[in-house]
């Protein structure tokens, strides 16, 4: 069973809101189906194959390609299967996904993988903002799995996450972590001003000097063992975190203290910048 | 979080014995806002009128309104989030050293007596202007003052309120607020309203160019958006409603000239805490009103068939 391969041939003017492009749908959909899937394009409800060239059938795999920057909510809510994407993609990219795979080769909009629970999405490229986060109103963001970013990151990552990981590459604008509540962020490049704010649980851990918020408190330099087990967990999708106690260790920050919460920053220094 | 702790502007007149203006400048601003309702009045709980009353300015320069606070803080310009999460800090007791607080531009002791002052007050109210809510931060900002005053309820009585601007911006957020449950930022392309901020919200429409017809009621989106936005807004078919020719006029494909309201055409206008008011009009215009020309485009749409052809399918949860 090919995967199934959908190729831009026609530019949406404005937004194309396409949450029928999951692997969960195109499993047990004929060529026809997919074809006649409905997708808006603004208010307009329109076949697929209006903007798609479709090849292939019933299958978990999916690939797209063309410049996807206007196409929004690609693997919405997927629990299966995986989608690959070459190109840039729209907004809301993995929303809500409770399982499989999402990797990107291009960049990324806005809320990359919000309120996700479960898989796993990689994004190449840059990713907009609030990656990983909740959306207005909603109380928790993403609630597991693990999203990659090799690029840089727009403001407000993982912002009121609950549990899960984000790994930004590149760095990651202001309020990464804001008002968390569990899980993991790794900043391997930074971030701006204003990381953690007002978190209450979880953990950031940053490989480069951050600008601390002044309502969070030093509490320590250590090499806390998790870091071993969480660097070689995501060892295998290209990410080391450093925990060699001869070479350096982290600075640790808790807060926010204005919530007042429990949270953790650990910052690595090496032994010679201190 | 959520909701927000505010009152109307007669309850500030009678009770408000402590008030915050945050990066606001209502002397020169709002000129009537210092004597009707928050400095000169005199009431039945304050009747010593000004004398009963303290009135702290929070701003980046000493403008013309720090001549009438009794204590200005000057903070350094970006620091009023860090300034405003220290401040929750110390309402909780939680200690924040010296030098982290100093980088505010506002030194421990200040902030120490003005939590104290603030802990005694019997009703505390805080007006935000742009200088908070439209700095480095944005959203999160005012957030951080409404989730301020939300916590200071623990001590004593403390509501936050915006000083909204020109024309009847609050009238179009407590509309769309009864009509569709959001204040702005809102799609209705499904047939049923959709709120998010960042991917709604006009400015960032117009600059990811993500519309293909824009249609403007009583705004200058030409004199105040950004580059892009305004090069969108030249590109598609623009539609201008307004008593002038504004700059987005200019760039507009077509502008109505419709009579002002208040002066020509009745209304309603929302004040600034959410009270309507009447409008009655002391002119004649040859010109139809805003409501008129958008009832008379809806009776000319309500005629082409319908573009929702099956029923919407519905994006399960909010967005």
């Amino acid at each position: 069973m090919s995967a199934v391969t959908l190729r831009l041939k026609q530019d949406p003017v404005v937004a194309l809101e396409a949450e029928v492009i999951t692997p969960d749908r195109f499993a047990e959909m004929s060529h026809e189906e997919i074809c006649s899937s409905i997708v808006y394009h603004g208010k307009r409800q329109l076949r697929l194959d209006e903007f798609f060239d479709v090849e292939g059938e019933r299958s978990d795999d999916l690939i797209l390609h063309g410049d996807l920057n206007r196409v929004r909510h690609l693997g919405r809510a997927m629990t299966r299967g995986s989608l690959t994407a070459h190109g840039d993609v729209g907004m809301h990219l993995g929303a809500q996904m409770k399982a499989g795979r999402i990797e990107v080769f291009g960049n990324a909009s806005d809320w990359v993988g919000a309120e996700m629970s479960g898989g796993k999405i990689h994004v190449h490229g840059q990713a907009g903002q609030q990656v990983g986060a909740a959306y207005r109103g909603s109380l928790a963001g993403m609630k597991g799995g693990l999203i990659i970013i090799d690029g840089a990151a727009g403001i407000e990552v993982g912002m009121r996450m609950r549990r899960g990981t984000i790994v930004i590459g590149g760095p990651a604008k202001d309020f990464v972590g804001l008002q968390m509540k569990g899980g993991t962020i790794v900043l391997r490049d930074g971030a701006e001003i204003r990381a953690g704010a007002w978190m209450q649980r979880g953990t950031i851990i940053s490989l480069k000097p951050l600008n601390m918020m002044p309502t969070f408190a030093k509490s320590g330099f250590q090499n806390p063992t998790f870091i071993s087990v969480y660097s070689s967990l995501l060892k295998p999708h290209g990410c080391e975190l450093p925990n060699d106690a001869s070479v350096g260790g982290y600075l640790r920050y808790a807060g926010d203290r204005a919530v007042p919460g429990k949270g953790e920053i650990l910052v690595w220094q090496e032994h010679s910048a201190s | 979080m959520g909701g927000k702790v505010t009152c109307t502007l007669g309850e500030v007149k009678q009770r408000a014995d402590f008030i915050v203006y945050w990066g606001g400048n209502p002397a020169e601003c709002h000129p009537r806002h210092f004597t009707k309702y928050t400095l000169m009045q005199k009431s039945k709980f304050l009747p010593r009128g000004r004398k009963d009353r303290t009135v702290v300015l929070v701003d980046i320069r000493e403008t013309k309104s720090a001549k009438a606070a009794d204590h200005f803080l000057q903070v350094r310009p970006g620091k009023d989030f860090e300034l405003l999460t220290i401040m929750r800090a110390m309402i909780k007791g939680q200690d924040v050293p010296e030098a982290q607080v100093a980088e505010t531009g506002i030194s421990i002791e200040v902030l120490r007596d003005l939590i104290e002052k603030m802990k005694k007050a019997k009703y505390g109210v805080m007006f935000f202007g742009m200088g908070l809510s439209m700095t480095r931060g944005k959203h999160m900002n005012a957030a951080a003052l409404l989730t301020f005053a939300a916590e200071m309820n623990a001590f004593t009585k403390f509501v936050a309120m915006p000083m909204r601007g020109h024309g009847n911006v609050t009238g179009a957020d407590v509309i769309m607020r009864w009509q569709t449950g959001y204040p702005f930022g809102i799609s209705l392309n499904r047939g049923y309203p959709r709120y998010n901020p960042g991917e709604f919200s006009t400015v960032d429409v117009l600059v990811r160019g993500d519309t293909d017809c824009a249609f403007i009621i009583g705004a200058d989106p030409g004199a105040t958006m950004p580059k892009p936005a305004i090069d969108h807004l030249a590109k598609v078919p623009t539609i201008v409603l307004d008593p002038h020719v504004t700059h987005t006029s200019r760039l507009s494909r077509v502008h109505i000239t419709t009579a002002p309201a208040g002066i020509a055409a009745p209304g309603t206008g929302y004040r600034m805490d959410e009270v309507p008011m009447p409008l009655k009009p002391a002119l004649n215009s040859p010109y139809p009103s805003d409501e008129e020309v958008v009832r008379r485009i809806k009776e000319v749409i309500a005629t082409k068939p319908d573009w929702m052809t099956n029923q919407p399918q519905m994006i399960e949860s909010q967005v």
